[in-house]
């Protein structure tokens, strides 16, 4: 199966400034010091090659959407961040490109506003004929979504959404057949709860989107039950958005982790890869960079035998697991 | 993997008290270095002195234990200093801003000027 990132960011969406990009820009033709490039593919080459990412590219700002991608079926898609409104259209675009069903199944780690408002802005919501199925941990799932789209909120009514929708509560402790993929749930602590999603495929690869989850300082013994759901998992998705440091002071209770304890459970789990995400609003690319090497650096402090592969997400990355 | 336990030093200077663990703090020993650090906490002095040149490194669960312990210490109004980091564990009070929210000094003597 493919990951595919379509939102990474935490809490708000957040766009470069035109300085931003302007810095950007100043700081590779600094680099590339005064060498031509006889083609655009010349000038990306060095880009993708020499740029360090901070300064090529962007970490992105969508809010957490994150695509588990099987080729073929139904899509299945966690969260419904502002990054969803760019899936819908790819997806429709690949419905055209290669036949595939407009059927999707969602998974939500819980209703909390930048988990759920690229809804109303989902292209394939308004067509008939779509069929969506919205699997929660939470009952309360609809309610959630309809209330977005109250007209004090938004102009469109859920109602008036032409397509087949379906929601379906989950529980704990169990394993679901769907679609093509074995799925289970762990709650998680965070304002009126997270839940965690483990999908296997059918070559028993398995993926675990872990969002929005606080590992409570004085609750550590019950982290075995987290160890025990990311174990040996191919890919594990954590919410690294705080230091530990800010997560046992100022920020306490405010329902997030760090890079430190997602590497600590990993390595606990055995797990194969860990991708850093719901990355700070407040962070530039050059803070969620340093943030990102670091986590690599206390990897290999802290690394017992088999290495974990770090790796940060951004909007647009697919990796293959 | 063979992380053994961790021996405890402990002594009183004047208003400071000592404590000297050595080991590795990691998912193994981390539990019990959390309840040993954390009834060393209830000394009462003015500051604790945690010497930490005979830790080879610590997960982040030792540094959660350290934030415990420190809040147990916080009850009677000591404030815990770490002294005498290595490398490694210095590189990972600098990855976890724990360098922010402790003073950590490079000796013994500093942390009890401190
Ligand atoms: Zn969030
Ligand atoms: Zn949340």
């Amino acid at each position: 199966m493919h990951i595919r990132f379509w939102g990474t960011r935490g809490s708000l969406p957040v766009a470069p400034h035109a300085s931003t990009i302007a810095e950007k820009v100043s700081r590779a033709l600094f680099a590339a010091n005064g060498r031509s490039f006889a083609s655009e593919a010349a000038a990306r080459a060095f880009v993708e090659g020499e740029l360090e990412f901070a300064v090529g590219k962007t970490y992105g700002g969508a809010t957490s959407c994150v695509e588990i991608d099987l080729g073929a079926g139904p899509f299945v898609i966690c969260d419904m961040g502002s990054g969803l409104r760019e899936f819908g259209l790819d997806s429709l675009r690949r419905c055209n490109a290669e036949g595939r069903p407009q059927e999707y199944h969602f998974f939500l780690s819980h209703l909390h506003w930048d988990h759920i408002m690229g809804f109303p802005f989902f292209v394939p919501a308004f067509l008939a004929g779509a069929k969506i199925v919205i699997h929660a941990g939470h009952a309360d799932a609809e309610e959630a979504l309809r209330r977005q789209q109250e007209e004090i909120s938004f102009p469109v009514p859920f109602d008036w959404l032409k397509a087949d929708i379906a929601f379906r509560t989950l529980e704990t402790g169990r394993e679901y057949r769907i679609g093509r993929l074995d799925v289970s749930l762990i709650e998680q602590h965070h304002s009126h709860s997270s839940y965690g999603y483990r999908f296997r495929d059918d070559r028993g690869k398995v993926a675990v989107y872990s969002t929005d989850s606080e590992h409570k300082i004085d609750l550590m013994h019950g982290e075995a039950d987290v160890v025990g759901f990311f174990e040996a998992a191919d890919l594990v998705v954590c919410d690294t958005m705080y230091s530990l440091a800010d997560t046992v002071s100022m920020k306490e209770d405010w329902g997030h982790s760090s890079n430190i304890v997602a590497v600590d459970l990993c390595h606990a789990a055995r797990a194969q890869r860990l991708a850093l995400f719901h990355h700070e609003p407040t962070y530039s690319d050059a803070d969620i960079q340093r943030m990102y090497r670091e986590t690599i650096r206390y990897e290999e402090l802290t690394r017992d035998d088999a290495p974990l592969e770090v790796i940060c997400a951004h909007d647009g990355l697919c990796i293959e697991v | 993997m063979g992380s053994g336990e961790i021996a405890w030093a402990f002594e009183e200077r004047g208003n400071a008290s000592l404590v000297a663990p050595a080991g590795r703090v990691d998912e193994a020993t981390a539990a019990e270095f959390a309840e040993r650090l954390s009834k060393f906490a209830e000394t009462c002095r003015d500051t604790m002195i945690l010497d930490l040149e005979g830790i080879a490194y610590m997960s982040s669960r030792g540094l959660r234990a350290l934030t415990l312990a420190q809040r147990r210490a916080s009850e009677c109004g000591t404030t815990i200093v770490l002294a005498r980091p290595n490398p490694t564990m210095r590189e990972i009070l600098a990855i976890s801003r724990y360098d922010r929210i402790f003073t950590v000094t490079e000796t013994i003597e500093a942390a009890q000027d401190d």
